[in-house]
């Protein structure tokens, strides 16, 4: 079993990489606090062929797998690409809908506002009967939130007319499709974690390097390395449990759903970790907003519960491994 | 299309002249013992303005329906290939790549010879190359290539457009444009304003790893060894120093006189 990165997955980062790096600066993250949906960015997302990693090349897509995902996913986290980025990439397969980066695809799990929503073109329903709507046929209200480029919305009751509730995907037996759909979200969400996680410390190390106290950089204080170094030990642990829960998926494990609990609660604890000590080591400036930190850090919070959170998946993972002793 | 050469030809063969440079936000800096560029020691980039050529020949492309073949000219170290890659995965067809030792700190006249004799290795029907490398920033290749293979040369380009068997341009100019036509085959240079160069697309990236690439030494182009390289360069780098530190800056104490004193420094420095 090998679960690392193939070289067309890193292609793939590195390619992507390459682009995040001029198209996703931190002035564009800043801009979906404003409330844009960063339309730009999500076009040359599309060109480069993004949203259809997951979808097969006869429908248009990359066809690619789970492990090309993740490799990709982690990537857009380091930068903060703001918007549905890993519930569309889930999406996109069950959908026939444009993967050009034009559509921008929530996905509304539980009552209450959608992540995403205040930004996006649809909502994928799976709150009762799974469906597609489209937002422009919808009220969406903005809902004020930590990490503003999250762009919560509540969406007016009774939509008019399920746009896509039609669609062929959908209509039929979707258990299976959608089960995996969870499934790859959750994992996605804990790549991008680990991406934000990496981008917090890359900030912060640079950071700790450059100031100064008693005559010399911060960053020699036992005090301040010791932490940072303890946050990297959990970061580098949870990226091989990523790696695995994406190779579980991409060859039908059985295991693969307690793999994939066992990846984000990993992850949502690691990133949550690394963003605590990484505020604290900038002192007072990683609380400014004017600062960049704050992006990633905002965001590592709300991801981190996201897809549910590091004790929900524990609890999946302890109930998984009793039923098979069990059985 | 009516061909430059007379008959009917179905495609239009576009050279771009791609250069590698170190990244232009790296500080640069020559090296103490031959007096060239340090390109070692710092990231290296696709020459900014290259880009813009490639989306130009790209775009050429596409007007002429497909029809024509793109094919990316590069002069450098092994490394370079990495800049090739990227050209190549932004869609051109295929590369030529020179490099040699000998080559190693050739001045732009000795480039321009090398270049001109892999080019007399080719079919072309335009080179398209940036109006300047962010490194040596010389902004002559168009002008010496025009020169070297007798062909005409259309610089500054902001606009151009290829109908039948010539090629016009719009050339950008302190007031506004110049409008410029010449017959095919023909010596391109663009500017910055030309267009919005396209980011290499994953398929793109898994593309350019099968395109041919050809690599070629001084010998397997003809070019004279003696003609090229540091040693026998005609512009050679005499003396250099670097940059002075920055110097810090003078603080005064506003002590309610602050405005008079700023409004002194500037009239000392004869802003006002």
């Amino acid at each position: 079993m090998y679960f690392g990165l193939s070289d067309d997955a890193l292609a793939l980062r590195e390619g992507l990489r390459e682009v995040l790096s001029s198209a996703c600066t931190p002035a564009v993250v800043r801009s979906a606090w404003d409330g844009d949906p960063c339309e730009p960015l999500w076009k040359t997302l599309g060109s480069f062929g993004l949203p259809g990693l997951l979808v097969p090349e006869d429908r248009g897509g990359l066809g690619l797998d789970e492990l090309s995902f993740v490799a990709a996913v982690e990537e857009a986290g380091w930068h903060g690409v703001p918007g549905p980025l890993v519930e569309t990439i889930v999406s996109a397969p069950l959908l026939d809908l444009p993967l050009d980066g034009s559509v921008r695809i929530a996905v509304a799990r539980s009552s209450g506002p959608v992540p995403w929503a205040a930004v996006s073109t649809h909502v994928l329903d799976l709150r009762d009967e799974p469906a597609l709507v489209d937002l422009s046929s919808v009220e969406v209200t903005a809902v004020p939130t930590v990490d503003r480029s999250r762009a919560l919305g509540s969406i007016s009751e009774s939509p008019v007319g399920h746009a896509g509730a039609s669609d062929r995907q959908l209509r039929d037996d979707h258990t299976t499709a959608l089960a995996l759909l969870e499934l790859r979200a959750t994992l996605g969400t804990a790549a991008f974690l680990l991406g934000l996680a990496r981008r917090q410390l890359d900030l912060t190390v640079a950071y700790v390097k450059d100031r100064q106290q008693f005559g010399v950089p911060v960053g020699s204080f036992q005090a301040v390395k010791h932490p940072i170094a303890n946050a990297v030990v959990d970061t580098e642990f949870a990226w091989p449990a990523v790696l695995r829960a994406a190779y579980s998926l991409s060859t039908n494990d059985p295991a693969a759903a307690m793999h994939v609990s066992m990846a984000k609660a990993l992850a949502s604890d690691a990133a949550y970790r690394m963003s605590r000590v990484c505020l604290q080591a900038h002192g007072a400036i990683g609380y400014t907003v004017e600062y960049d930190l704050h992006l990633f850090t905002k965001r590592t919070w709300a991801l981190a519960n996201d897809w549910d959170t590091a004790a929900e998946h524990r609890a999946a993972v302890a109930r998984a491994l009793l039923e098979r002793t069990a059985s | 299309m009516q061909s430059a050469y007379g008959g009917r030809r179905t495609s239009m063969n576009i050279v771009v002249l791609v250069k590698q440079v170190p990244d232009t936000w790296a500080e640069r800096k020559l090296k103490a013992d031959d007096k060239t560029l340090d390109r070692a020691s710092v990231d290296v980039v696709m020459n900014e303005i290259d880009e813009y050529a490639v989306e130009e020949a790209l775009k050429l492309k596409e007007a002429a329906g497909g029809e024509a073949s793109v094919t990316i000219l590069t002069m450098g170290p092994d490394r370079a290939v990495e800049t090739i890659r990227k050209a190549l995965s932004m869609g051109a067809d295929k590369a030529v790549h020179l490099s040699d030792e000998a080559l190693a700190g050739s001045d732009a006249i000795q480039t321009s010879y090398a270049i001109a004799k892999v080019l007399d290795t080719l079919e072309y029907d335009l080179v398209i190359c940036g109006s300047e490398a962010t490194d040596s920033r010389m902004s002559v290749m168009a002008a010496l290539l025009a020169e070297r293979t007798g062909k005409p040369q259309l610089s500054g380009a902001r606009k151009v457009t290829v109908d039948g068997g010539n090629v016009k341009i719009e050339r950008q100019t302190d007031n506004g444009y110049d409008v410029v036509e010449a017959p095919l085959p023909a010596i391109l240079s663009v500017v910055e304003k030309i267009n919005e160069p396209r980011y290499p697309s994953f398929k793109g990236i898994m593309a350019a790893k099968s395109k041919p690439l050809t690599t070629l030494t001084t010998a397997d182009a003809g070019i004279e060894a003696d003609k090229v390289g540091l040693a026998n360069a005609p512009s050679q780098v005499v003396e250099f120093s670097n940059k002075p530190p920055r110097q810090a800056g003078q603080i005064v104490k506003d002590e309610g006189d602050g405005g008079a004193k700023v409004a002194d420094f500037l009239a000392s420095q004869k802003i006002i």
